[in-house]
């Protein structure tokens, strides 16, 4: 079966809140377009959006966790990644206090993680040592 | 914002953009000024650079970086000594205007323009204009606000929204337009070092026991560290940990220099990202996250509207979303209240903890399309404006403030003002526009703005290769010459790490909101031979 | 409207055996349509089927069939698109063959909105809705009645607005080269804005879609500067009906006049430059 839809979501760049749809041939983006009749973008975008399908499939996306050994970045798996974190992170917070790790979130982040990580921070790590680049 | 997009078009008859590209920065609402114009509405820009948005001013003027209070108090002084303030609006619903009145007294005009570089009958002419066309809209962005003096600039734009009676009403107001797709959710879910979601205060005990009763457990009573802070505390040995999730401090922090020492200095660094970042090449551990388009979700606009993030495609390669991976994480650490089947599970805990999110579910979302808050329950139709009849603390503050310089101020061995921002073509750190063919090919790397007759003096015939330096750094990078930016001001966009502007720019920091002055800064400019 | 709506629904289904997938729009979160393709095999996601407003979708339609060139597929489509079909299949864009047109005619408050001389289809064999006769379009005809000096004055005002989102292009059915003349550098100057020749851009495109457009409107409605361009590709294609007798999407055999090869002593008849 042919499939072809139009996903409709949030530009993923400035704070206007434009919305766009991702044009997805067979599981594959194939393109933008705007949202006509929407409150804030009214059918148009901007150059950024117009291409926004653009890096989602490049090249450089990371694809697997890394782990540096030897100084350098090697390929490992979920398994080994999240578990040295979990491992340090258990380390600091007995050894130097939860004050001793640090979190940024992100303003690219959705809600729903922006608040899973500050949650994290608080209710696991124990600090308030929680920020993003809102100044920046 | 404490106002919404749509009421530009239909409702403001004058705005007065001020630090704000809007064209480039925030293309669509700049276009929804046109459309109030075409019907009459007046648009007034003061910017140091001649923008687009300048290009369509009815009224244009360049300023001193930095002298934004200054010329505010100008603009107050004027309307005072004129009679155009709204007598009843600051009757009823203000305090503190006669300490206002008695300092913007001294600011006349001519004192004025002299600080700011305004001359005294154009802020007359601003002036005039704002206070006659109610309702006015002040709109905003970074060049107001990445100031030593950010907050003292925030609180002059209130001054003067309320003086003119243009808060709590439609197509008035304060609105500042953030930045980044989601930095107001971003605040709103709690990502800051002194407030839970929904803006409680990490210090007040019954805050506290609200989430340790939910959650099981909480952080302290203790404001915790800004993201400048931590980094200092990282070098200091403090922090010894740091995870960072979709951010790139080596790009876009001030004083790149520095942060990379501060980086080298962290026991333990973890990256979550979409693609290796300068910052994810030092890290220990790199995880996978995946981009908007792999993920249910939502994001919160610059004026407060929730709408949704949806999933079109599989996530690449092995990379998961990111609420994902903190879910597995904090499982790992033997923590419970991480699992989520969805997004939408994750959205119910934020309504029943976020007071000014509790009416904002996936079903309403999806049939209303957007949801602006406050909006604490579901009968609640969303918040469109603030402070409509009363503000939050009641009585609005007029706060007196004195002109204070920028940290750094020209000299003759850095005799430019260098000063940064965006490009139309581009976004923050580059890593995902920078990937996009079509927007690199329309900016491949850095440039420096300078004025004509600067470019002149220095000895560049048309555009060349030259050499910024502050005491900071220095970067090389072509020049381009234009008529549209002050004299003596330079401009250079941060996207880019190879000539980072951010290894000139100065970390000194807002007291209060702790934010760089990224907008000041001095610096030399040299021909590369 | 609700009626062409249901009559559109009960011919879709009709043709649902014939074809692979029904190209049309469908209604989806908070009102807000966009374009779909229909199946056999879920004919209740038809309850979803929206007419109203238009979607660009040739250029989907283009999309689907370049990935599946052997696919039977459907289209609802109005003159305009009809139009903006006929003229890819003559550019080599589209498989005639392999199409089935279901016609959807326009309504006057439809027309009106596209300012539409023609909002009805010539060719589809399934036809929705009653014909209407064309609207009249007072902007282009505002824009043609000023004098030069007016015209240039009016357009400079409208080209500044331009913040070059390259939407008029990027959304355009009848803009499907891979290599466009406006993102030369040498035309059109990259990475500028305000572009320092914006006029460069605009009246290359107008000159690119002489013989060309379809007059859908598409880039119109997407310009959040609200840029009346298609002013210059209706009044270029007046010209091009006077000077080659050339209707973009009326005639199916009719090749389009920059797809001719002139015999030498037709340049000058033509005027055409050398």
């Amino acid at each position: 079966m042919i499939e072809y839809k139009s996903v409709l979501t949030t530009c993923p760049y400035c704070g206007t809140g434009c919305t766009l749809h991702l044009q997805v041939l067979d599981g594959t983006l194939v393109g933008t377009l705007p949202a006509k009749e929407h409150p804030i973008s009214q059918g148009g975008l901007c150059i950024k959006g117009w291409n926004v399908h653009a890096f989602v499939n490049h090249k450089d996306r990371l694809r697997t966790p890394m782990i540096r050994k030897n100084g350098k970045l090697e390929e490992a798996t979920w398994e080994e990644a999240l578990g040295l974190v979990a491992e340090k992170l258990g380390e600091f917070k007995a050894k130097s206090g939860p004050d001793s790790i640090a979190l940024l979130t992100s303003a690219k982040c959705t809600n729903e993680e922006n608040y899973l990580l500050q949650k994290f921070g608080r209710a696991v790590i124990g600090t308030n040592n929680v920020d993003h680049c809102a100044r920046l | 914002m404490t106002n919404s997009i749509p009421e530009f078009e239909e409702n403001t008859n004058c705005f007065f953009v001020i630090g704000s590209n809007t064209s480039e920065g925030h293309p669509l609402i700049a276009t929804r000024m046109l459309k109030a114009q075409k019907r009459g509405a007046k648009i007034i820009v003061v910017d140091p650079r001649k923008n687009q948005i300048g290009h369509w001013a009815d009224i244009f003027y360049t300023f001193r970086p930095g002298t934004d209070v200054a010329l505010f108090n100008g603009l107050m002084n004027v309307i005072i000594s004129e009679g155009l303030e709204d007598k009843a609006f600051i009757a009823e619903r203000t305090e503190d205007f006669e300490a206002l009145k008695t300092l913007v007294a001294e600011y006349t005009p001519e004192k004025v323009a002299e600080i700011s570089g305004v001359p005294a009958d154009g802020i007359r002419e601003i002036a005039r204009t704002y206070a006659k066309a109610k309702p006015a809209a002040i709109l905003y962005a970074m060049g107001i606000t990445q100031h030593t003096t950010g907050v003292d600039n925030v609180k002059s734009t209130s001054n003067l929204a309320m003086l003119c009676g243009n808060m709590g009403i439609p197509g008035g107001g304060v609105n500042p337009l953030r930045g980044q797709n989601n930095v107001q959710g971003a605040c709103d879910m709690g990502g800051l070092p002194n407030v839970y979601p929904g803006y409680q205060a990490v210090t007040i005990p019954d805050v506290q026991k609200k989430f340790q009763d939910a959650w099981g457990s909480a952080g302290p009573l203790t404001v915790g560290l800004t993201v400048t802070e931590m980094l200092h505390a990282a070098q200091e040995g403090k922090v010894r940990a740091l995870y960072v999730m979709g951010e790139n401090p080596m790009v876009s922090d001030p004083d790149l220099n520095h942060v990379r020492h501060c980086l080298e200095e962290t026991e333990f660094l973890v990256v979550q990202d979409i693609f290796m970042t300068e910052t994810a090449e030092m890290a220990h551990v790199v995880l996978p996250g995946v981009t908007f388009a792999e993920k249910d979700g939502t994001f919160s606009n610059t004026e407060r509207r929730v709408q949704r993030v949806r999933k079109a495609i599989e996530p690449i390669g092995d990379s998961k979303p990111d609420w994902v991976i903190i879910c597995e994480l904090a499982k790992k650490m033997g923590a419970t209240g991480f699992d989520f089947a969805s997004p939408s599970d994750i959205m119910t805990e934020i309504n029943a903890l976020t007071p000014s999110y509790g009416g904002i579910t996936y079903a309403r979302l999806e049939e209303l399309g957007s949801l602006q808050w406050p909006c604490p329950t579901v009968e609640h139709a969303g918040t469109p404006y603030l402070h409509k009849g009363k503000f939050a603390r009641g009585l609005g503050k007029f706060f007196p403030l004195e002109f204070k310089e920028p940290a750094e101020l020209p000299d003759e061995e850095y005799p430019f003002t260098l000063t940064t921002g965006r490009l139309m073509f581009h976004f923050h750190t580059g890593s995902m526009t920078r990937r996009s063919e079509k927007l690199d090919s329309e900016v491949p790397t850095a440039y420096v703005e300078i004025n004509v007759r600067d470019a002149e003096k220095l000895g560049l015939n048309g555009d060349k290769r030259v050499r910024v330096t502050s005491r900071r750094g220095e970067i090389e990078l072509d020049a381009r010459v234009t008529d549209d930016i002050k004299r003596g001001v330079i401009f250079i966009p941060f996207h880019f790490a190879e000539a980072a502007a951010n290894k000139l720019t100065n970390s000194a920091i807002d007291p209060v909101a702790k934010i760089p002055e990224y907008k000041v800064c001095a610096v030399k400019v040299e021909i590369v031979k | 409207m609700s009626d062409r709506l249901t009559s559109l629904r009960e011919a879709i289904q009709q043709v649902f055996p014939q074809v692979d997938g029904v190209l049309g729009i469908r209604r989806g979160p908070g009102g807000i349509i966009s374009p779909y393709l229909f199946h056999s095999e879920h004919p209740e996601e038809l309850e979803a089927l929206a007419i109203w407003p238009k979607e660009p979708l040739p250029d989907v339609l283009r999309k689907i069939q370049k990935a599946h060139p052997e696919a039977k597929l459907a289209i609802v489509c109005r003159g305009c698109e009809e139009r903006g079909v006929v003229e890819m299949m003559k550019h080599s864009q589209l498989n005639w063959d392999n199409l089935t047109l279901i016609g959807l005619q326009c309504t006057k408050e439809e027309a009106e909105f596209c300012r539409c001389a023609k909002p009805y289809t010539v060719h589809a064999k399934i036809v929705v809705g009653e014909p209407i006769e064309g609207v009249p379009d007072p902007v282009t005809e505002k824009v043609a009645a000023m004098s030069r000096e007016e015209k240039q004055e009016f357009w400079k005002e409208q080209f500044l607005h331009c913040i070059k989102c390259y939407g008029c292009r990027t959304i355009c059915p009848q803009c499907f080269c891979n290599i466009c003349t406006l993102e030369d550098e040498k035309f059109v100057e990259t990475g500028r804005l305000p572009m320092p020749n914006p006029s460069m851009y605009h009246l290359i495109r107008a000159m690119h879609m002489t013989a060309k457009c379809v007059a859908c409107r598409e880039c119109e409605e997407t310009c959040p500067a609200d840029i009346p361009m298609a002013v210059h590709f209706r009044l270029i294609a007046r010209d091009v009906q006077e000077m080659f007798s050339y209707e973009t999407g009326a005639i199916l055999e009719q090749k389009p006049p920059q797809l001719l090869v002139l015999e030498e002593g037709e340049y000058e008849r033509t005027g055409l430059p050398h």
